[in-house]
């Protein structure tokens, strides 16, 4: 760091601030006298105190233990990729589900982007600290009442770059665009006069990844974290002897 | 080290020799002025280690341990020292999910923390989440804009501090962010949101009349600017709108400001706003210099030290 007394007395004087106190009644008068920098870095460079850091170890060791839980295996990797991969819809269909059960009704859909998602699953053993890593976000799972218009939208977005709908098949045409979209198995038909429950994070749902066609929307809560929901998941698969696996399965066909 | 307390002390020299000429006279110059030092953080979110040395943005920096190490080497020079934070403590790394803030209250105890507010993310385990750490914290949380009368808090905060250094009153008050539509409703129940300019006038006639403070402080969880919302309080509009208060630690925004800014309020008074960032990147500093000037009140100056380059 510069140590330069003629330029920074000279900003003493050159910085000089002119103050009045208002209704001063008290008997004495401050001066505010403060640094061209009045913001300390806590950097590298900084000693820690060893009382405050010995009150943190233990801490640190029960994080880092509970981050090593192992809540289940995955036989293969749950990788993401461009276009509809295993790791979206493993997490899209969760999200659902979870949805489903908290609100306690039938959810039509289930979105998450390739963004939103930091890392995938290595083949082997899933820990918590694995959850963090996928989902370091303290995104909630809502759920969105989505008229036609709108699910147009976001069919026309997911054409775009060929991302999986949970709940949903479609056709990407040969200029991008969607048809024969499928929700449920059933032929979508935007001049339907009805909406559709989308399971997605408040990120997305708040116009997040550009899906700004959500934002006129008012999403429902969940008050469930979606990485507590991919955590929780896996417990439930674990607990039924099931693997942690998805894969790709044509819910979006290129024409 | 030499160097720099030799830079140090002829700075302070040089700067009190400024403000002395410039406003003293030789009978309120013959009696030393008392110095309170001011340190704050805001949106600290859970942040007890250092981020993670792996090359993103903030790689490497923060982490209370080393604050409290800075923290205590200032103690070790100034006589007179309130630490402050603006709010959100809680959430933002595993701490909180596994521990729900106790280390966050513990550590900030320990470090000796005057008072903090409350900010949205502190309702982020609900009312009840909050109440379970109460007692790890031996430092008060004011605020004085948020009715907790209906809820299971009810009375468990004060709207404002005062705290006395060397016969100097310091009041300290508290302001939240409107919490619908930002924490889910269940996580603050029957909380009332009060209108912050009208508290914030109750506060500073509170402190500057009856309480006889020399100095009034905020610590505001409203956030800095909205550029997108201009009709949204912040902190700005508030010093623009409420007289008699010194100076704004601001916090929600994450704002990393070079400087305090001056803010002209009505009836000629200036207020500063100071805000440092987040996740304890930064610590705060201000100095204030107390002469033993008239009841009357006038002009005083504010000059400027240069914090980082003499604690280093």
């Amino acid at each position: 760091m510069l140590h330069n007394p003629i330029r920074v007395t000279l900003a003493a004087l050159l910085l000089g601030l002119v103050i009045t106190p208002g209704c001063q009644r008290a008997a004495y008068v401050p001066t505010a006298r403060f640094a061209p920098v009045t913001s300390q870095p806590v950097a590298k460079t900084q000693a820690e105190d060893p009382a405050i850091a010995a009150l943190i170890a233990p801490y640190h060791d029960k994080v880092t233990a509970q981050m090593a839980e192992v809540l289940g295996t995955a036989p293969a990797p749950l990788t993401k990729a461009p276009g509809e991969n295993p790791l979206s819809n493993f997490v899209a269909d969760l999200q659902r589900e979870r949805a489903s059960k908290e609100l306690k009704e039938p959810i039509a859909l289930g979105v998450m982007t390739n963004g939103g998602l930091r890392a995938g699953f290595a083949a082997g053993p899933v820990t918590l600290g694995s959850v963090f890593e996928l989902m370091p976000f303290e995104n909630e799972l809502v759920v969105l009442d989505a008229p036609g218009p709108v699910i147009e939208d976001l069919f026309e977005y997911a054409a775009h770059i060929k991302m999986a709908v949970s709940g949903a098949t479609y056709t990407v045409t040969f200029d991008g665009q969607p048809k024969d979209i499928r929700i449920g198995g059933q032929l979508f038909d935007v001049n339907q006069d009805r909406t559709y429950t989308i399971a997605i994070s408040d990120y997305l749902a708040t116009g997040g990844d550009n899906l700004s066609f959500f934002k006129a929307l008012t999403p429902r809560h969940t008050n469930v974290l979606l990485r507590t929901a991919i955590a929780d998941h896996i417990r439930d698969l674990t607990k039924a002897g099931q693997p942690i696996s998805a894969r790709v399965e044509g819910r979006v066909k290129a024409n | 080290m030499q160097r720099r307390e030799f830079l140090r002390n002829s700075l302070l020299g040089t700067a009190g020799l400024t403000v002395l000429g410039g406003l003293a006279n030789s009978a309120e110059a013959a009696k030393a002025p008392i110095k309170l030092t001011i340190l704050h953080t805001n949106d600290m979110h859970s942040r007890i280690e250092p981020f993670p040395d792996n090359g993103g943005q903030w790689a490497g920096l923060g982490g209370m341990a080393r604050r409290a190490a800075l923290i205590k080497d200032i103690r070790a020079k100034e006589a007179n020292v309130l630490l402050l934070d603006s709010g959100d403590i809680f959430q933002g790394t595993p701490y909180f999910n596994f521990f729900g803030g106790e280390l966050e209250y513990k550590l900030m105890s320990q470090m000796g923390y005057d008072a903090s507010t409350l900010g949205n993310h502190d309702f982020d385990n609900g009312l009840e989440g909050l109440q379970r750490q109460l007692p790890n914290a031996t430092f008060p949380f004011l605020i004085a804009n948020y009715d907790f009368s209906k809820t299971p808090l009810a009375g468990r905060f004060a709207p404002y501090k005062v705290f006395e250094k060397q016969g100097i009153r310091i009041g300290v008050f508290g302001l939240g962010i409107e919490l619908a539509g930002l924490v889910a409703d269940k996580n603050f129940g029957q909380t009332v949101y009060l209108d912050p300019v009208a508290k914030a006038r109750e506060m500073a006639a509170q402190l500057r009349g009856p309480e006889k403070c020399d100095l009034v402080i905020c610590l505001s969880h409203l956030g800095y600017k909205f550029d997108s919302s201009p009709t949204k309080i912040e902190d700005r509009k508030l010093a623009a709108q409420v007289a008699g208060i010194d100076l704004i630690l601001g916090g929600h925004t994450h704002t990393f400001m070079d400087a305090p800014e001056p803010i002209a309020g009505p009836s000629g008074h200036t207020t500063l706003i100071n805000q440092v960032g987040w996740s304890g990147i930064n610590l705060g500093r201000l100095d204030y210099e107390f002469a033993h000037g008239t009841k009357r009140g006038g002009l005083a100056q504010a000059s400027v030290l240069p914090v980082r380059e003499i604690i280093g």
